[in-house]
């Protein structure tokens, strides 16, 4: 029989993506699932109450349309067959009323998960904290195609490599030279913009020590798959030992060199550098600069030819 | 030139140059070989076979509703090819480019293709499958069969149809020549504010992008003028509202969405034209211009516009699915008001696309509630499909199998759709794989109905059934296709892949980005069977041969005339007396009762114009894409000339006598019965036959023939 062939076809397929799923599934790698901060936690309890709701509904709908098809179909005489039906008062008002009701019980849960993670007072983590509550400041500077880190409460700064100590509450503030790129940690907060000109929020807090991965969420031009950054969670002391470290580096970050180093730069090697000295109010000054008209243009032939722009970029000396 | 352009510029070619030709492309260049070995192979085969004259009055110049509606089909698959083609391109790079030991070749310095090239290819990609591939089959068949599920002669502005096939087709041809001529945008298909601006893309790759964009809004607002008017003001007498087919209940809500929506993305990308060549500063960065109010302008549109394309689509499968489960559809009003709903909704949604932008907590809420909104409509009709086959007798025909398989997709699309909806879950997979995998669930569930569609109405339109064995093997080797592409993906989201990536710095996501690979094998496997499946039905059409109504169970109105459709659609205007008329009349025993007697009806003529101007339009994209003034000016002035010239020439028609009529009736008559005997004798008073003119006057001067005369812009009366 047709079907038969069919399934005999599919089967090894389908095996192959379950085999897959099964053997990677315990491994960590869903870091959607694998939430290590309060708001990457906040984002998955979500999830489940809407897919537990959505999920029911979805999977009775598709269980009653495979029964229908096995029920009435032509000629194995299942069910009985009513050519005029068409119409019911009863059915037509249960087909409105499940996906009102699920409606309505979901968005009180969107309202109040919108609130508890707005990015500009994330609830889940302001609540817990009194104006005394130690945290951590960090001005985010998108470039093309880096980061700079900013730490003002240290003075400091660091490219591509974010570093942040454990059961304190970070909070970011985030801006971009040129076009929109995207801040994500999937394991520990969700997106948000990085506009030129402007300023958005967004905060962080996590009990889990460790290393996990931040990527340019946005598209952003030619080196957004390289716009990467290590996100590291250390216990406190270790913090105080790394901010010493970065104060003793020999780099200074100021307006004049931020001019340079904004420039765009693919960021292939993972360059990390630390800066000692950072002028105070780097970030207002830049959101103003670009405010003002400032770009950076990226040069034409960068567009056309990546290798060409590498070796360029290595000839400058700037890796 | 008010702003600064790196390269050159003369007067005479504007930017245009040799080295834009992209002749040392490994890529390009063989393709461009073959693109033009193959059109010289084309011209040469009509050529050869004399075909030209029939090409140029049967198709070129005609503005008959069916053959449009073909040409706009043709345009779809064949732009769904190329942008499966783009779709390959972008997979392969995704399954090669992993990890820091992947190798790289072609200048890229993983995969094969550098991240400008392959950003030009996902925005390609983007467009083509949208606007150049959904939409022109979708409007296709809202051409062919809203007019005959009405009763109508044609469409009400038979000429502004062509005119809207045509444009279509001038924004197809014009990003088929970024292929060869200079590049395309990288911006993404929606365009990334301020990535387009002339800063950070600085080629004419945004030019094409923007100028095919609007030529495609203009294309399908015509077409939607024209149905909604061909909607209100051309139903047969009898058809009032709540007797119409639900598929032409679709296509109104539908093209009120396309009405309302496509000037907010016109209006939002000429901003970017004045950006882009006078200097201005809307969606910059700085100087007071905003970046943020772009990405609003074009969700505004670009959220109604994915309605616009599920619409029709859901108004096929609620079209298909009755006609094989030989039952009316379940809760026809609820299907309706659920349609408007649906539509009604669509406005206020559009900020779902873009939650991370940092808004307040009170307007996320509020676009998080208007989206979920959405769920209860669409719900309800996955519900009603339910239902009409609940208690019915199902057949599992191809057309069939394709309508079941979008209504799963469409579950599935629902259900990450509400995912999406809430910003405590969007945060997390915005810009994600999760995403992609969303709306493909979506738009695969217009594909399926799509080609439900084909298989479906296909004997209407030609008069023979595609094969039933190919057709089925298709289906199931594009649903393997699809559940090893997506299924691989979703999964991705959850890993936390974001989207665009052209270098996948986690090589734990390598063996899903490789199944998605096979995937992608087994996708084209199904393009083949699909060549097979037209190869196969084409040899066997005669034994293939259908009469008017070609399933047997059939329902609407279009059922009843004969297949293939003559070009006046029905020898007299039907009178209809219910909601499924086929059914009606079939169950009253006078589906095969033909008319008293005929009168005279009025059509339409031929006319080249709506190909000049479409073709004009093309020279004017072209134009303003490469910034050549004088050649703008030429087009333009040249549009305007021919349009005025038109108008006031109008377009007087001409009559196909009763007689004449009568005979090609009898013929048709003849064939049919040969094929099933359905059509009976002519019975004299039978059915309430009316006949009406199609158009809004008559006159009795006019040439009186059965093939449509041209017109052309010079022509005399
Ligand atoms: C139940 C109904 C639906 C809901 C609740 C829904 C929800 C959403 C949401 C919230 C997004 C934004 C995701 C993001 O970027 O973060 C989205 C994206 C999208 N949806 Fe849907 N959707 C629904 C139906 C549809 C339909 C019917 C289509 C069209 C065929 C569609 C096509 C798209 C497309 C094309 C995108 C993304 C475009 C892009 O970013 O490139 N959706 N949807
Ligand atoms: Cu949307």
């Amino acid at each position: 029989m047709y079907m038969n062939k069919v399934w005999r076809l599919a089967a090894p397929w389908m095996a192959l993506l379950v085999g897959l799923w099964s053997s990677q599934a315990d491994a960590g790698i869903f870091w959607i699932f694998d939430p290590k901060g309060v708001m990457a936690d906040t984002n998955l309890k979500y999830m489940i109450i809407d897919v537990l709701v959505m999920g029911a509904i979805v999977g009775i709908t598709a269980l009653l349309v495979v029964w229908f098809m096995w029920r009435y179909h032509k000629g194995k005489n299942r069910g009985s067959y009513h050519p005029e039906w068409s119409h019911s008062n009863a059915i037509e008002v249960v087909v409105w009323g499940i996906p009102i009701v699920a409606v309505g019980f979901l968005a009180y849960f969107a309202v109040k998960g919108t609130f508890e993670l707005n990015p500009y007072n994330p609830t889940v983590i302001t609540k817990n904290m009194t104006p005394q509550s130690q945290r951590v400041d960090v001005d985010v500077i998108a470039t093309d195609w880096q980061w700079l880190f900013v730490y003002p409460q240290y003075h400091m700064a660091v490219a591509n490599e974010l570093v942040l100590p454990v059961d304190t509450p970070a909070f970011f503030r985030l801006t971009s030279t040129s076009v929109t790129s995207g801040f994500f940690i999937p394991q520990l907060v969700g997106m948000i913009d990085v506009m030129p000109g402007m300023r958005t929020k967004n905060a962080l807090y996590t009990t889990h020590v460790g290393e996990y991965q931040g990527i340019c969420s946005d598209y952003a031009g030619a080196g957004t798959s390289w716009m990467t950054f290590k996100t590291k969670i250390v216990p406190q002391a270790e913090f105080t030992q790394w901010v010493q470290q970065v104060k003793a580096s020999p780099k200074i970050m100021t307006e004049a060199s931020f001019d340079r180093y904004a420039e765009p730069y693919i960021n292939v090697h993972h360059r990390v550098a630390y800066f000692s000295q950072v002028p105070d109010g780097l970030f207002d000054h830049v959101m103003m600069e670009v405010m003002d008209g400032k770009t950076w243009p990226i040069p034409p032939m960068m567009t056309e030819n990546m290798v060409a722009y590498m070796a360029k970029q290595s000839a400058e000396h700037r890796d | 030139m008010l702003v600064d352009l790196p390269g050159g510029w003369n007067p005479l070619l504007g930017r245009l140059a040799w080295s834009q030709i992209p002749y040392d492309n490994p890529i390009l260049a063989p393709l461009f070989v073959a693109v033009v070995l193959g059109g010289i192979a084309i011209v040469a085969l009509i050529t050869y076979y004399g075909k030209w004259g029939y090409l140029w009055k049967e198709w070129l110049t005609t503005v008959d509703h069916k053959k449009l509606g073909v040409m706009y089909i043709i345009i779809g698959l064949v732009m769904l090819f190329r942008g499966f083609v783009d779709g390959m391109m972008i997979r392969t790079q995704q399954a090669w480019a992993v990890g820091p030991d992947s190798s790289g070749v072609f200048g890229a310095l993983h995969g094969y293709l550098t991240p400008f090239h392959y950003g030009q290819v996902y925005t390609a990609h983007g467009l083509i499958m949208i606007l150049l591939a959904a939409t022109p089959l979708l409007v296709g068949f809202m051409n062919i069969i809203v007019p005959i599920q009405i009763g109508a002669r044609d469409m009400a502005y038979p000429y502004l149809n062509a005119l809207g096939l045509w444009i279509t087709a001038a924004g197809a041809a014009l990003i088929m020549a970024s292929l060869f001529i200079g590049n395309f945008a990288h911006n993404g298909w929606f365009g990334y504010a301020p990535i387009f601006e002339i800063q950070y893309s600085p080629g004419v790759g945004v030019d094409y992008w923007m100028w095919t964009l609007q030529l495609l809004a203009l294309g399908t607002t015509l077409g939607g003028i024209n149905l909604l008017v061909t909607i209100i003001k051309m139903r047969a007498p009898g058809m009032t509202w709540f007797r119409l087919p639900i598929f032409v209940w679709a296509s109104l809500s539908a093209n009120i969405i396309a009405l309302t929506s496509f000037p907010a993305l016109q209006v939002a990308l000429g901003l970017v034209a004045a950006d882009r060549y006078l200097g201005a500063h809307f969606f910059t960065a700085g100087l007071g211009g905003n970046l943020m109010l772009y990405t609003n302008l074009f969700w505004i549109w670009g959220h109604p516009e994915v309605y616009f394309v599920i619409l029709p689509a859901f108004g096929m499968m609620s079209e298909i699915f009755p006609v094989f489960s030989e039952k009316p559809l379940f809760g026809y009003i609820t299907m309706v008001l659920a349609s408007f709903a649906i539509a009604g909704v669509s406005w206020l949604v559009w900020l779902h696309h873009f939650f991370t932008m940092g808004a307040g907590p009170d307007v996320n809420s509020f676009f998080s509630v208007a989206t979920m909104l959405v769920g209860i409509p669409t719900g309800v009709k996955v519900f009603n499909w339910a239902f009409t086959m609940y208690r019915g007798r199902l057949t599992f025909t191809a057309a069939m199998l394709w309508a079941l398989g979008a209504l799963f997709l469409l579950l599935i699309g629902g259900l990450t759709g509400m995912m999406l909806a809430i910003p405590a879950i969007n945060y997390m997979v915005h810009n994600s794989v999760f995403v992609i995998a969303h709306f493909h669930s979506m738009l695969l569930v217009i594909v399926y109905a799509v080609f439900g569609s084909v298989i479906f109405w296909f004997p209407k339109v030609f008069g023979f059934k595609l094969d039933e064995f190919w057709a089925k093997t298709m289906f199931w080797l594009f649903t393997g296709g699809t559940v090893l592409v997506f299924v691989p993906m979703y999964m991705l989201g959850f890993m936390g892949m974001t989207r665009r990536l052209d270098y996948v710095f986690n090589t734990n996501w390598h063996p899903y980005l490789l199944v998605m690979e096979g995937g992608i094998v087994v996708y084209t496997l199904s393009v083949f069977a699909f060549f097979v499946l037209l190869y196969v039905s084409i040899r066997d059409r005669v034994k293939n041969r259908v009469g008017a109504d070609a399933w047997g169970t059939s329902r609407s109105l279009e059922w009843l005339t004969h297949s293939p459709v003559p070009f006046y659609n029905f020898a007299v205007t039907p009178h209809v007396n219910a909601r499924d008329e086929a059914a009606w009349r079939r169950a009253n025993g006078i589906a095969a009762v033909q008319p008293a007697k005929y009168v005279d009806i009025h059509m339409p003529n031929n006319t080249p114009v709506a190909l000049y101007i479409g073709a004009l339009t093309f020279v004017l994209g072209f134009a303003l894409t490469w910034r050549i003034w004088w050649l703008c000016l030429a087009s333009l002035v040249a549009i305007i000339v021919l349009m005025i010239v038109r108008s006031y020439r109008g377009d007087p028609g001409y009559i196909v006598t009763a007689a004449e009529l009568e005979r090609m009736e009898r013929e048709a008559i003849a064939r049919e019965r040969q094929v099933d005997g359905s059509a009976g004798e002519p019975v004299v008073g039978g059915a309430p036959a009316v006949g009406r003119p199609a158009m809004a006057y008559e006159r009795s001067d006019l040439p009186k023939t059965s093939t449509p005369p041209s017109m052309g812009p010079g022509a005399h009366h």
